[in-house]
């Protein structure tokens, strides 16, 4: 297990460092960015004692761009490794100060939505399972497509104009209320909740269909086994059948699967936080991305891979760890 | 049994068999009764026993005539802008008192130098009586009122005629040496001994009288002094005029008047309090007539030369009548200006000082309208009111806005109210309802635009055909591109195993590594910054999209090869001697077609959900090209979520709808494949 998981790290490590090199790639090539915006606002300065021309090369050795991709992606390599992120090009402060400011709150509302998807999809895959090909097994997964169907914008779109615009239940987007400052620290807690509710209510539509679908097959697969069989065949009531022997068998996938999304929970959810304002990791992204502020975007997609790999190395050590039928390689 | 014959008992057996059917006497193997399906019947079979997949079949195949058989039937295009007729509050015209006086030459001969001409505007507002006289750098020039707010400018060549005022003369020096005093000119009595007085009591200088002159001396050089007297009489430059002359001209000066006129001559005065000189007009010539008024004639639209409107401001002053254009016209005061009529006596224009004009420029305003434009005008400046409404008939407009005309050719008309506002300089801005030929914008669903018409003046059921043609085609091409790649390497992964397998599922690894979205948004970033053109957008997005798609599709083609792989038939074809390549394509990959075709058909979906949330956000397909993201993204403000909701709600439903058709057959179709399959 040990040896299985060094070797999986090593691996990770090595993907890591492609992955992020395709992505070097990707922002080297941004044209007019924001090295020639500012050496052009450093050379226009009263008393720049250097022209625009040397001002660009300055920066450009400064940010390791001049030395072509691979010199320049081994410079971002090198500093990165000792932690030194370097200073956001849009937001002007250093990249981990932009992560501590956004991913707290990315992180709270992927958190709470996870929960809720749990709560929900999960007896309803159940329940799906449970009675077969009636109509409640119909309705779940007629459901369950079309929350899997639905365009993220439009699920957002749909929400704010019935409780935005017509209800006006809710602020259209943001953060805070118009007296934000004037609440007590409570109700500003209160405020902000409110501010999420629409968001989360769209994470949770999005993404508890795939969930429910998980839930009904692995569900269906264990009832279908021969111990289920057995079980009823001895008379163990319906109900022990259902929640002891049926239930725990469909957790190892489930488990398996939900662990493997941990990780994700902090990688933010950039289309949901950007039509809704939310000031997360993801909307912060979202503006670097459009604004080529390269520190960010590196940081933040190497953080988003790291994750990634971590949510697979999670799922796979969780697999074996859960069901001892399995082992690893 | 000897004579056993093969053909009679076949024949015997024809003749039975009809027997044996009606009988009913069917055997379990008989042919007729066990029914035997191919696979691909089979697959059917139970794919339409599916009531969903149906279901999301028979959506799909509306959407594809929709997006690609509807626009050839649809009337309009996606890019066909859409305008109408609407009556609209516009700004008709204005009403204004010409404040300023412009100038008409008179003359080809006589002309009025530049600085003159520019103060003349003042000149004129500042004119207290009939005339008024200015000097100029060269000339001198007389303003004559010709009749209100008619002006002639008139000018001439200068020559000084006298000085009026006090002005100092040299008399004479007074030298110390001789005592002596020499006279300049002729001698006066006694001044000699009074100098000498004077120049004894205070030697360096002063004044003294002698006979009620004033005389004043000051030290020269050489022990003199130069004597002057001053005087306050009147001194002629050349020969003297009579008294009347100097009458005239003291009355004038007095006055403050800057000329005046005496015996046929015109005289200017120019200098300071003290002292006056006279200039007579040697040869006055007409120069420029200056008016305030502006015409309007009878006629719409008739013109009115120069030379014509010259002549009827200068028959102002006499009895009215004057020629021009080869006609003999006259002229007459009535109340609010001069009308002009012509020999028959019938009206041709108005002289107004009021100007009256449509705000478009031309003038088509009609007499009539003008006349009560500019009476209801003066009502509201006597009244002091900033606002009025009057009622006219103006020329009917139907709804595409032309103008209706009766039998006879003639306009008709209807009455309009017009609102009169003054505005802040003055003027009177008329409004009233008119209808004009705007973009069509955000209309409602009609008859002509089922859906409605969008924010550049599209129409939306249009923009939705097209944009599904788009969103299918990217879906499509996506789809095939993420297919074929994934199948070749992992085809060839599968394969071959070993070092191959090995770097291709590291790629693979790399490949589901890397985070889908934040790249696409970073290449429509990158797109947006080099200015790319739509259609170059479209290609670039869908290789982008196919190439961070092919992964799975590699992942699962490798699976399958793998437990293939081992089966006996690929052992036979090893067996048999075929290439390579077609044991991977001719015997491999058509048993992973049925995981190919699930896969393609589910990912298809998942790409058009893609592809609308970039061109949502604006980093996908650009704007004219439609498509269904694009559609939504131009209504996502808040306000026009709200009040246009008839445009991004169907749009919406139709991605989920086709989303949804699509996950449906695919579900349908692997559970047809294969009824055991772990979904």
């Amino acid at each position: 297990m040990l040896k299985y998981t060094v070797k999986r790290l090593a691996y990770s490590v090595l993907i890591l460092f492609f992955v992020m090199f395709i992505i070097y790639v990707l922002m080297y090539n941004m044209p007019s960015g924001y090295v020639e915006t500012k050496a052009r606002e450093l050379a226009s300065r009263p008393g720049a004692t250097k022209s625009y021309a040397e001002w660009l090369a300055d920066l450009n050795a400064q940010y390791g761009m001049d030395k072509g991709v691979v010199g320049g992606y081994f410079v971002w390599l090198g500093n990165a490794v000792r932690g030194n992120w370097g200073d956001s090009w849009a937001w002007t402060i250093p990249v981990t100060q932009v992560f501590h400011n956004t991913v707290w709150y990315s992180f709270a509302l992927g958190f709470v939505s996870f929960i809720f998807e749990v709560m929900i999809a999960i007896p309803l895959g159940i329940v799906a399972a449970r009675k077969q090909y009636s109509f409640t097994d119909y309705f779940t997964t007629v459901v369950a497509m079309v929350c899997i169907s639905m365009p993220t914008f439009f699920v957002a779109t749909v929400l704010k104009y019935v409780f935005s615009v017509k209800l006006g239940w809710f602020d259209l987007s943001g953060m805070q209320g118009r007296n934000y400052m004037a609440l007590s620290d409570f109700g500003k807690f209160l405020d902000v909740a409110r501010h999420f509710v629409l968001p989360l209510v769209t994470l949770v539509i999005i993404s508890i269909g795939g969930l429910m679908r998980y839930t009904r097959t692995n569900m269906l697969e264990v009832l279908s086994a021969d111990y289920i069989r057995t079980a009823r065949a001895k008379g163990v009531p319906e109900k022990t059948v259902i929640n002891r022997h049926a239930f725990r068998n469909t957790f190892i996938p489930l488990v398996t699967m939900l662990g493997g999304t941990l990780p994700g929970l902090f990688s933010g959810a950039l289309i949901t936080e950007t039509l809704f304002s939310i000031r997360g990791i993801g909307y912060a992204s979202y503006t670097s991305m459009t604004q080529a502020d390269i520190p960010f975007i590196m940081f933040y997609l190497a953080f988003i891979s790291i994750l990634t790999l971590l949510g697979n190395l999670i799922s796979d050590l969780l697999y074996a760890a859960v069901d001892p039928r399995v082992r690893l390689s | 049994m000897s004579n056993y014959n093969l053909n009679e008992v076949l024949k015997r057996r024809k003749a039975e068999a009809p027997q044996k059917n009606s009988n009913g006497d069917v055997k379990l193997d008989d042919l007729s009764r066990v029914k035997v399906l191919s696979p691909g019947r089979q697959v059917f079979k139970r794919f339409i026993r599916n009531r969903l997949a149906v279901f999301g079949s028979v959506m799909l195949i509306l959407m594809f005539l929709f997006s690609f058989l509807g626009p050839l039937f649809y009337p309009y295009g996606q890019k066909q802008i859409f305008y109408k007729y609407e009556p609209r509050n516009v700004d008709y015209g204005m009403v204004k008192e010409n404040t300023a006086y412009t100038g008409l030459d008179v003359s080809d001969g006589a002309r009025i130098e530049r600085s003159v001409n520019n103060k003349m505007n003042s000149i004129i507002k500042g004119m207290a009586g009939e005339d008024d006289y200015i000097m100029g750098e060269e000339q001198g020039y007389r303003v004559h009122r010709l009749a209100e707010d008619v002006y002639l400018a008139s000018a001439s060549e200068m020559e000084a005629v006298c000085e009026l005022g006090e002005s100092q003369v040299s008399v004479g020096t007074y030298s110390l040496v001789g005592k002596k005093l020499t006279f300049d000119g002729e001698a006066v009595e006694g001044l000699e001994a009074a100098a000498a007085d004077a120049i004894a009591k205070n030697a360096k200088g002063g004044s003294f009288e002698l006979d009620g002159v004033t005389y004043t001396y000051a030290r020269g050089k050489a022990k003199s002094y130069a004597i002057s007297a001053t005087s306050d009489g009147l001194r002629y430059v050349g020969e003297a005029l009579d008294a009347g002359f100097e009458a005239a001209l003291n009355a004038a000066a007095e006055g403050g008047a800057s000329g005046f006129e005496y015996d046929g001559a015109a005289y200017v005065l120019t200098g300071d309090e003290d002292s006056v000189t006279a200039l007579r007009m040697t040869d006055p010539q007409p120069a420029r007539v200056y008016s305030r008024l502006t015409v309007s004639t009878y006629e719409v639209g008739q013109e009115v030369s120069d030379e014509m409107l010259r002549q009827a401001l200068l028959a102002t002053a006499g009895d009215g009548a004057f020629e021009a254009e080869g006609q003999s016209w006259t002229l007459a005061a009535e109340e609010g200006g001069w009308v002009v009529r012509g020999a028959d006596g019938a009206e041709f224009m108005e002289l107004t000082p009021f100007s009256v004009r449509r705000y478009n420029g031309d003038d088509t305003m009609e007499y009539g309208l003008k006349k009560a434009l500019t009476e209801k005008a003066l009502e509201m400046a006597a009244a002091d009111a900033r606002e009025g409404v009057i009622t006219y008939d103006l020329p009917m407009q139907t709804e595409t806005g032309e103008y209706v005309t009766d039998e006879a050719g003639n306009v008709s008309c209807q009455e309009t109210e017009l609102k009169l506002t003054r505005s802040q300089t003055g003027e009177y801005v008329v409004n009233c309802e008119q209808v004009i030929y705007v973009i069509n914008m955000f209309d409602a669903p009609s008859r002509q635009h089922p859906l409605g018409t969008d924010g550049d003046g599209f129409d939306v059921l249009a923009r939705i055909m097209y944009g599904g043609r788009v969103s299918l085609m990217v879906g499509f091409v996506v789809v095939f591109l993420e297919t074929f790649l994934g199948v070749i390497m992992g085809g060839l992964s599968g394969y071959y195993g070993g070092w191959v397998d090995m770097l291709i599922m590291r790629l693979v690894d790399i490949f589901y590594c890397l985070p889908y979205m934040p790249i696409m948004i970073i290449i429509g970033a990158l797109m947006d910054a080099l200015r790319m053109d739509t259609y170059i957008r479209l290609i670039v997005m869908m290789a982008a999209l196919g190439i961070m798609g092919w992964a799975s599709v590699a992942r699962l083609v490798r699976g399958q090869i793998l437990t293939l792989r081992e089966q006996e038939f690929m052992v036979a074809t090893e067996a048999t001697g075929i290439r390579v390549r077609d044991r991977i394509f001719h015997h491999l990959v058509p048993n992973i077609m049925p995981q190919l075709i699930v896969q393609a058909t589910m990912g298809m979906g998942g790409v058009i959900l893609t592809e609308s949330t970039l061109s949502f956000l604006g980093l996908g397909v650009k704007h004219p090209l439609a498509t269904w993201g694009t559609i939504i993204n131009s209504v996502s403000s808040a306000s026009a979520m709200q009040h246009y909701a008839f445009i991004w709600i169907p749009v919406g439903l139709l991605i989920c709808v086709t989303v949804i058709a699509f996950n449906f057959v695919g579900d349908g179709l692997r559970d047809a494949y294969d009824p055991k399959a772990k979904r």
